[in-house]
């Protein structure tokens, strides 16, 4: 009893002595005191992942820093590592609850829960990133990374020794396989020879699994890494056995200064600036973004040093004829992995086939579970 | 002069010495955590205020609490049945799992309708979360094979196994490939109250409660189970089947822990997609061990621990402090816990020195 | 004589009891002092104040003449005070040598074995003591395992040995063995504390006797001063003791023949070999035997607790051995185990709880599934009326409980349901006199009403008291059978070693 008192005491003498410092730091109370007409925009982001993971996560975070530089945006809020599926409604509604008019929730498995919110709360605009469900209030952007894919997958297939280029690939889900694909179909469109093997980690962000899967590859003899994870596993792996390696997501070159060649990254800033603009201007529709990189939303990071300078302009080239849609990746005539025709000359498989796309393209070694 | 301490195991503290040794040690995490919010240039007792008024200063914040703490209840009654026969149910997370798959499969592929729909997903998680505990049960009761691993393991079975289901077989048709299994009808939802997300499955868990509570003190099932976790000699010389009883306390808490999984993707979720359970199964450990033997106190620390969840979303809300620090918060609340229930249980006695010693 | 050891005053209280109320007595060196007292007197925590586990709330402990005080058992220890506890502390799968050297002081990491192996012998062989140094100790007899406990003492140098009813656990044999040992001691100037119910030792054996009642003490006599009949009153005072009636002559009806039976314990060793035992209805049989020579076996097997491997076990003339018939039958037979903490009760749940453990089945405790509080409640009451149990308070567990009570406990609820046969293994072991008065008087109550007694006991005295016949139990086998009224001590103690078949 003794002791309960006396920490109660020690509580109430220490909060009250609190008080009397520095009035804590708080957006919303900062955000209220501004001229109201001024910064109409405040946005809040749903981060699956943390802002330091130096992948997705931090892409976005870039973004939404870059957002902020346009004057109508108030500084915004982001929460990070919040857990996929119903868990995430709370928090999306705790954006709402505090006054944000603009959210985005950054994963895919945010999808029910933002339209569950988005029902109850038709004043505030939302955008979720990679899924395929919209409403009136909701609208949906993603990038056509296959594209930047694509061309990494050149690089890869010009520098292999070995033609054996290793895919760490996180879940077997479209957006996935449509990347390997693209990478596949890069390789082979320099070297037919080249093979693209698949391993499954079934993480977004596991250092261990995806440098175990990392180290199983090149033990098998592939000579070139790319991979679709956050964490920079895959990097450090091929850094420390004197591979290639092409990132994901951001210019990571920093996790393997030697091994790094490129990377397919993400521009955010570019939608969310553009977004925040649209719903300053009151031009917002309700629509399904899916930009490539001639919106400039995806890229392909400054190739590395070690990048010969004719495979450089190569890439240069085909990189001009995608933004100028003479260059489709997905172009036929395409084999899948038996040798069979899946999409024939001439045809251009559509945006359809390619948000559902369930096969490997010929060139890739793996399977897609089932 | 040297300080020496020496550990006695206490008799039955009161009540009232529980109740102040437990909030005792809420104000000393919070008293610690204090000073890392001030290290963060947060005021604590403004941080504090935020998170019990995020958690229970509106009708929205009081659902999601209740909405939060319900599979935890559930999950914990079903920890807490094994615990008190000294069978530690590590796989209440898989068997959550094979719950909502039981569920989920009635929901998408049965045929049937309301009203026949709703209680034939309860009974198939429930059948399913029981078979799952089950042969952890069979393995130890008739094997003497160790349940913790048995259970443990068998979670990374289940979790790869509604995996399995969610990419392959059961993937929605219509869903473009994503993972995710196609939502169920309306008739395969539970109610949900006030416009809030609160659905029935948190009666569901009073309700449960209600029937543990029954089941353990009132009957002579519990009577037996009390009796075997205090002394298995002593209950196999009265004539108990002790192997049974093992078998069937594992079975009937894994279908418990199944419960939780229909309530949540028949409450919460309305499909089955992977991550269904940020960890539900592990936490309803701390929340047994806690609770001790009591059903009430189930209920109470999962309604502490849903405010804990629920009120730690405002410190990145609010103060955008990183989410490790509301990690840290939480590790810290339960480091508390589980050192008051220590010296709920035993003291510390100071040892003089002997002069002539 | 020297006091080497002086309590003043003693007095400790525990929430709620108060279990030493006012305690003094004194010991010399070389002498053997008898504390004598009733269950729940105060002896057990007495001797917890003297060993250092508890600290006491008032009083005096002078050691030497200096005052003293003990906040561990250690610090007890290391100024030579040590106690043969009724629950031995020995680990059960190191041998002999190796649960000594534990107990051992100062001994170097790399500990000189041979030396210290041949103290130990030296001291074996000085008191005569049959031991093996490289058996393990669970293959050893309940004896012999307290000869451990005693030789680490010795080892240790202890000045005050104090022994709690050793002999509960011995032959007459090994009693009288014992009692040369510690008479040795005595002559060595080392001062012992004996704690015991059966009169005859302590007559034999004391040089001074206190008696403590209720958490005093009530006097202390020197040797001449003292007998049998003036203990009994003074120890128990105006408590009335119950009287009972050794039963009637009973009929030749079998209720129970056992032919031929083989147990095996989970070494393999036989238990039970060829083992035959006639019981007649409303007969006390008494089974006399040496500790761990097949009477819990035979116990075991009769209650279901263990397989038979082979032989017979005919009730009233029908195969019960394996046939369905068993487990019935096995319900009607009542059972006072020899562990009464390990397997008699369940620790952690209440008295009323415990009460019905055997029959928490029958339809009076319950409506369906659900327990009649009311029936187990009223239950409990009649019980602890009737056997005079001293209940804490209500719904606190069990084992908070005296020894003494909890054998209450046990026999009340064993007896509950009139089973046919009783099979008690020592269950007046570690009970004061009115404890185990009132265990014979519902045993001999029982046999009155038909009830047939197994009785496995080690206190020849009380097999004398209240059995009509005895049977002598070595390594597994029935000796013999021998009438108590014409059989000396002398003869039974020599079948109990095997020796001699009536």
């Amino acid at each position: 009893m003794k002791k309960l008192l006396a920490l109660l005491t020690m509580l109430a003498l220490f909060t009250a002595g609190c008080t009397n410092e520095q009035k804590p730091v708080e957006p919303a109370a900062k955000a209220t005191a501004q001229p109201a007409a001024a910064k109409q925009i405040k946005a809040g982001f749903i981060y699956v992942g943390p802002v330091g993971d130096a992948g997705w996560t931090w892409s976005h975070d870039q973004g939404r820093i870059e957002m902020e530089k346009a004057a109508y945006v108030a500084p915004s809020t982001y929460i990070e590592s919040v857990p996929e599926g119903a868990e995430s409604a709370r928090v999306i509604n705790g954006l709402v609850q505090k006054g944000h008019n603009l959210i985005f929730t950054t994963s895919f498995g945010y999808m029910d829960a933002t339209l569950d919110v988005a029902s109850k709360n038709k004043d505030v605009i939302f955008m979720h990133c990679s899924g395929y469900k919209s409403a009136e209030n909701v609208g949906t952007y993603f990038g056509r990374m296959y594209e930047p894919r694509y061309l990494s997958g050149i690089i890869a297939g010009k520098m292999t020794k070995t033609n054996s280029i290793g895919y760490v690939a996180a879940f077997p889900i479209p957006e996935v396989i449509r990347g390997i694909n693209a990478f596949t179909l890069g390789v082979r469109s320099v070297n037919p020879q080249a093979v693209v093997k698949v391993v499954w980690t079934q993480t977004w962000f596991d250092p261990g699994v995806e440098r175990d899967a990392a180290d199983s590859l090149l033990d098998v003899g592939a000579d070139v890494l790319t991979m679709h994870q956050d964490a920079p596993a895959t990097l450090q792996a091929a850094e420390a056995r004197n591979a290639y390696v092409i990132g994901y997501n951001s210019d990571n070159r920093k996790f393997a200064p030697n091994a790094f060649l490129t990377a397919p990254i993400w521009n955010w800033g570019s939608i969310y600036t553009k977004t925040a603009e649209e719903v300053q201007n009151g031009t917002w529709k309700t629509a399904q973004i899916w930009s490539g990189m001639k919106e400039d939303l995806v890229q392909l990071a400054p190739l590395s040093e070690k990048v010969p300078a004719a495979v450089k302009q190569l890439v240069e080239e085909k990189r001009k004829a995608i933004v100028a849609g003479s260059l489709h990746p997905f172009s036929g005539p395409l084999k899948d992995q038996t040798g069979k025709e899946a999409v024939a000359a001439g045809v251009t498989l559509d945006d359809g086939a390619l948000l559902g796309m369930n096969w490997f393209v010929e060139g890739v070694q793996g399977t897609i579970p089932q | 002069m040297s300080l020496q301490f020496r550990v006695e195991k206490r008799e039955q503290g009161s009540a009232l010495f529980r109740t102040l040794a437990t909030s005792a040690s809420v104000l000393g995490a919070l008293f610690v955590a204090g000073f890392l919010l001030l290290s963060a240039g947060v005021n604590p007792a403004a941080a504090y205020m935020e998170i019990l008024r995020e958690a229970l200063g509106s009708t929205y914040g009081i659902s999601e609490t209740l909405v939060k703490a319900t599979p935890l209840i559930i999950t914990g009654l079903a920890v807490s049945v094994a615990f008190r026969m000294q069978i530690w149910n590590i796989g209440a997370e898989g068997q959550i799992y094979m719950g909502a798959c039981g569920a989920t499969w009635v929901a998408l592929f049965s045929g049937l309708e309301a009203p026949l729909i709703l209680p034939a997903m309860f009974a198939a998680a429930f059948v399913a979360g029981g078979l799952w505990a089950s042969v952890a049960g069979l393995l130890r009761a008739r094997w003497q094979v160790n349940e913790v691993i048995v259970t443990l393991l068998m979670n990374y079975i289940a979790i790869l196994l509604a995996d399995y289901l969610i990419y392959g077989p059961w993937k929605n048709p219509d869903g473009y490939n994503f993972p995710l299994t196609a939502q169920f009808s309306d008739a395969a939802r539970l109610s949900e109250y006030f416009n809030t997300r609160l659905h029935s499955g948190f009666f569901l868990a009073l309700f449960c409660a209600l029937a543990v509570y029954l089941l353990m003190e009132r009957t002579i099932w519990g009577y037996q189970i009390k009796a075997i976790g205090s002394n298995q000699a002593a209950a196999r010389y009265a004539g108990m089947k002790t192997g049974l009883a093992i078998f069937l306390v594992l079975t009937l808490s894994g279908a418990i822990a199944g419960v939780a999984g229909f309530s949540e993707v028949a409450g919460l979720q309305h499909r089955l997609q992977h991550g269904l359970s940020p960890g539900y199964g592990y936490t309803a450990i701390i929340i047994a061990w806690l609770a001790r033997r009591s059903a009430l106190g189930v209920i109470i620390v999962s309604l502490l621990m849903g405010i804990l969840l629920v009120g730690g979303d405002s410190l990145q809300l609010s103060w955008q402090l990183p989410v490790a620090f509301a990690y840290a918060f939480q590790g810290l609340i339960l480091f508390f816990l589980l050192a008051s229930d220590f010296f709920i249980n035993f003291r510390l006695r100071r040892v003089k020195e002997d002069a002539d010693a | 004589m020297p006091k080497l050891l002086q309590l003043q005053h003693i007095r400790k209280t525990f929430p709620g009891v108060v279990a030493l109320d006012d305690v003094s007595f004194s010991i010399a060196a070389g002498e053997i002092h008898t504390l004598l007292g009733e269950n729940g007197a105060g002896k057990s925590t007495l001797m917890n104040v003297l060993t250092g586990f508890y600290a006491p709330d008032s009083g005096s402990l002078q050691l030497d003449g200096q005052s003293v005080r003990f906040s561990s058992p250690r610090d007890s220890l290391a100024l030579g005070i040590g106690m043969v506890h009724q629950h031995f502390m020995l680990v059960a799968a190191h041998s002999v040598l190796e649960n000594i050297l534990v107990a051992l002081q100062g001994v170097p990491l790399l500990f000189p074995r041979r030396q210290l192996r041949s103290k130990i012998e030296q001291t074996i062989d000085e008191f005569g003591i049959d031991l093996d140094l490289d058996a393990p100790v669970w293959q050893l007899s309940i004896g012999a395992q307290q000869w451990i406990e005693l030789i680490k003492l010795l080892m240790r140098d202890c000045r005050l040995l104090i022994l709690d009813e050793p002999t509960a656990v011995l032959t007459p044999q090994e009693a009288d063995k014992l009692f040369q040992v510690l008479q040795r001691l005595k002559q060595q100037g080392k001062s012992i504390i004996f704690i015991s119910h059966k009169m005859r030792e302590v007559m034999e054996i004391s040089d001074r006797v206190t008696i403590l009642k209720k958490g005093r003490s009530v006097t202390t006599l020197e040797a001449g001063e003292f007998n049998q009949n003036k203990l009994a009153a003074l120890m128990i005072g105006g408590d009335k003791i119950p009287e009972w009636q050794k039963s009637l002559p009973f009929s030749d009806e079998l209720v129970l023949e056992i032919e031929n039976l083989a147990v095996r314990n989970d070494r393999g060793l036989a238990d039970l070999d060829n083992f035959n035992l006639q019981l007649k209805k409303g007969e006390i049989l008494g089974i006399a035997g040496i500790a761990g020579n097949g009477q819990k076996a035979l116990a075991e097997a009769l209650t279901g607790l263990t397989r038979v491997e082979s032989g017979r076990v005919l009730a009233a003339g029908e195969d019960i051995t394996r046939s369905c018939a068993r487990s019935s039958y096995i319900a009607g037979i009542a059972h006072i185990p020899e562990d009464r903490k390990a397997i008699g009760i369940v620790p952690d749940l209440s008295l009323d709880e415990n009460l019905i453990l055997k029959n928490f089945r029958a339809k009076r405790f319950r409506h369906g599934v659900f327990q009649s509080r009311s029936a187990i409640r009223n239950n409990a009451i009649e019980k602890v009326d009737q056997f005079a149990i001293k209940a804490g308070p209500q719904g606190s567990p069990v084992r908070l409980l005296s020894g003494g009570n909890i054998q209450k406990v046990i026999i009340a609820r064993e007896l509950s349901e009139q089973p046919v046969v009783l099979i008690a293994l020592y269950p007046t072991r570690g009970l004061d006199i009115g404890s185990a008065e009132y265990v014979h008087k519902v045993i001999a109550e029982g046999a009155g009403n038909g009830m047939s007694t197994i009785l496995i006991s080690e206190d020849l005295d009380e097999l004398y008291k209240i059995c009509d016949r005895i049977a002598v139990i070595f390594r597994g086998r029935l000796i013999g059978y021998v009438d108590p009224a014409n059989a000396s001590r002398e003869q039974i103690g020599l079948m109990m070693s095997g020796e001699v078949s009536a």
